[in-house]
């Protein structure tokens, strides 16, 4: 019996390793590998470099806690501070995304590759909304307040030239992405530049425009309640005040304000993207 | 025909109707914020100004107490990454329709999720500060907290998306529940796992730079200083940091994902 069994293994094994070499291992699988066992060295050596206290760590934690139990009830009755500073913040995000909107409209033509009338102005466009892009909102903001004072104003700015930035990148890549042969047939066909945009182009890339539209606006709101951390106006200066006088139930009450209105508005662009 | 035109012709009110609209939202806001092209452009000389005489150029003899700002605001977002990837993990497990355990626990995990990502990260590193005080652990854990927002939300987005066929074949032969999960699931889920940890690496490391401007340490701690203390070319430096330090990590992590997908 057991002879048996040890015959059968043998005719058994040889199979099962062939098989295992016949099938070749995805080319991706080591290099996964590597990178993971890559990750967790750094990431050692990274809560090493940072030296957290873990006595602090643990102290915080429990009067974390506290603190949340504190919070409650929440504090409603500044809510006539609050809630105009909660429009701002809107007005805010709303306003700055438009001008961004408007503006890269016409920057992301002159940026995109294909429909370009100088390469070399493209090239420098897409350097500026680099630049644009990778400097935080809350930075630029910090940047106009110094030059045109507190108030809404820099934030609008700010946030105008951060998304900016962004959307000269993803106009001008789905215009770069649309078929070329559109373009060509009205080249042909004697149209000029601005025939070729108004009729070849916008039409085609109009929906990605749209979505990357409602997406810029619902990652501005998010930036605009932040924005008045550093004095640029909004809701996120009534919470910088709540927090730093220790009227945490004040506090709570603009949180959820805050947390509304984020989540209102994923939910809203969650609707109109199944719709477009 | 008629209909034809019946149907021109309600789009064309539509589009109308979605114009005036979008205009009236702004008209509305720029009049809320007091907005006026005249004070932008007034501005303008101002904001010059301050660029090419105050901000330029910028000090590179600052960049050595920098360089320590810039790494702690890296080490920042990395530690932030891993400790919330691990943690999105269980959670999106429990979270996603596929694996959930129960279907109540997907609710609820779901609801946590979105109230800890839809509260902006800088909000909880301002709470944060109340009880933990300056430092990096804010940051750090407030970069956790972020992580586990947004990876809880795409990796379960992910393991709703994978191939069931596999599942019912490992139930079809008696596999128990955490058998299937090891089996069936993760191979499926690795490439999605890591492709968006790192995409929430850069995000993190964007975060991290501004998260010190409320005390959570790091590179933002320094810009808020440098700007309290009208030591503009410091922050011009540090901001070219920033800048390095955002496209490198952009780079890498393209680089690599483009290799795993």
């Amino acid at each position: 019996m057991s002879q048996q069994i040890g015959k059968e293994k043998q005719n058994i094994y040889p199979l099962v390793s062939s098989d295992k070499e016949d099938i070749a291992k995805p080319k991706g699988d080591r290099f996964l590998k590597i990178i993971v066992i890559c990750g967790v060295l750094l990431f050692v050596f990274s809560l090493y470099q940072l030296n957290i206290d873990y006595t602090n760590l643990w102290v915080g934690t429990i009067e974390f806690f506290t603190m949340l139990g504190e919070m409650f009830p929440p504090d409603f009755s500044e809510w006539q501070y609050v809630i105009p500073a909660a429009i701002e913040s809107l007005q805010v995000a709303i306003l700055g995304t438009v001008i961004a909107v408007v503006i890269s409209l016409v920057l992301a033509f002159l940026a995109a590759e294909n429909i370009t009338t100088n390469k070399l102005f493209a090239r420098t466009i897409k350097g500026f909304a680099t630049l644009m892009r990778v400097i935080p909102t809350i930075v630029w903001a910090l940047i106009f307040i110094v030059a045109v004072g507190l108030g809404p104003l820099p934030g609008v700015l700010a946030i105008a030239i951060h998304s900016l930035g962004m959307l000269i990148k993803v106009f001008a890549q789905s215009v770069e992405e649309m078929d070329g042969g559109k373009i060509e047939a009205l080249k042909a066909a004697g149209a000029n530049w601005f025939q070729i945009i108004a009729q070849g182009v916008i039409p085609t890339v109009f929906t990605a425009l749209l979505s990357w539209t409602i997406l810029r606006l619902e990652i501005d709101i998010g930036e605009s309640t932040i924005l008045g951390l550093v004095g640029a106006g909004g809701i996120g200066w009534e919470l910088t005040r709540a927090m730093r006088t220790y009227d945490f139930n004040s506090a709570l009450f603009i949180t959820i304000v805050i947390f509304v209105m984020i989540f209102s508005v994923e939910m809203i662009s969650n609707r109109l993207k199944l719709k477009v | 025909m008629g209909e034809i035109k019946d149907i021109r012709k309600t789009k064309r009110l539509q589009t109308i109707v979605i114009l005036v609209f979008v205009c009236g939202l702004t008209v509305w806001s720029a009049i809320g914020t007091d907005f006026s092209f005249y004070e932008v452009f007034s501005g303008i000389g101002l904001i010059s100004n301050f660029v090419f005489l105050d901000l330029l150029p910028p000090d590179v003899s600052a960049s050595n107490s920098l360089l320590d700002a810039i790494l702690e605001t890296l080490y920042m977002g990395f530690v932030g990454m891993v400790i919330g990837a691990g943690i999105a993990l269980v959670l999106s497990f429990l979270a996603a329709s596929t694996t959930t355990p129960h279907p109540v626990i997907q609710v609820v995990v779901r609801a946590f999720t979105s109230i800890i990502r839809n509260i902006p990260g800088l909000i909880w590193a301002l709470i944060l500060v109340a009880s933990y005080g300056i430092g990096v652990t804010v940051g750090t854990l407030s970069l956790i907290l972020g992580s586990i927002g947004f990876l809880t939300r795409v990796f379960a987005d992910t393991l709703e998306e994978i191939d069931t066929g596999k599942i019912e074949a490992l139930h079809a032969t008696g596999s128990n529940y955490f058998q299937i999960l090891a089996q069936g699931v993760f191979p499926q889920f690795l490439p999605g796992f890591v492709a968006w940890s790192l995409y929430n690496l850069e995000l993190n490391i964007r975060a991290s730079t501004i998260i010190g401007m409320v005390g959570g340490g790091g590179i933002g701690f320094a810009i808020q200083k440098g700007i309290k203390l009208f030591q503009y070319k410091e922050v011009s430096m540090a901001i070219i940091l920033v800048l390095i330090l955002i496209l490198s990590t952009e780079f890498l992590t393209s680089k690599i994902r483009e290799r795993i997908i």
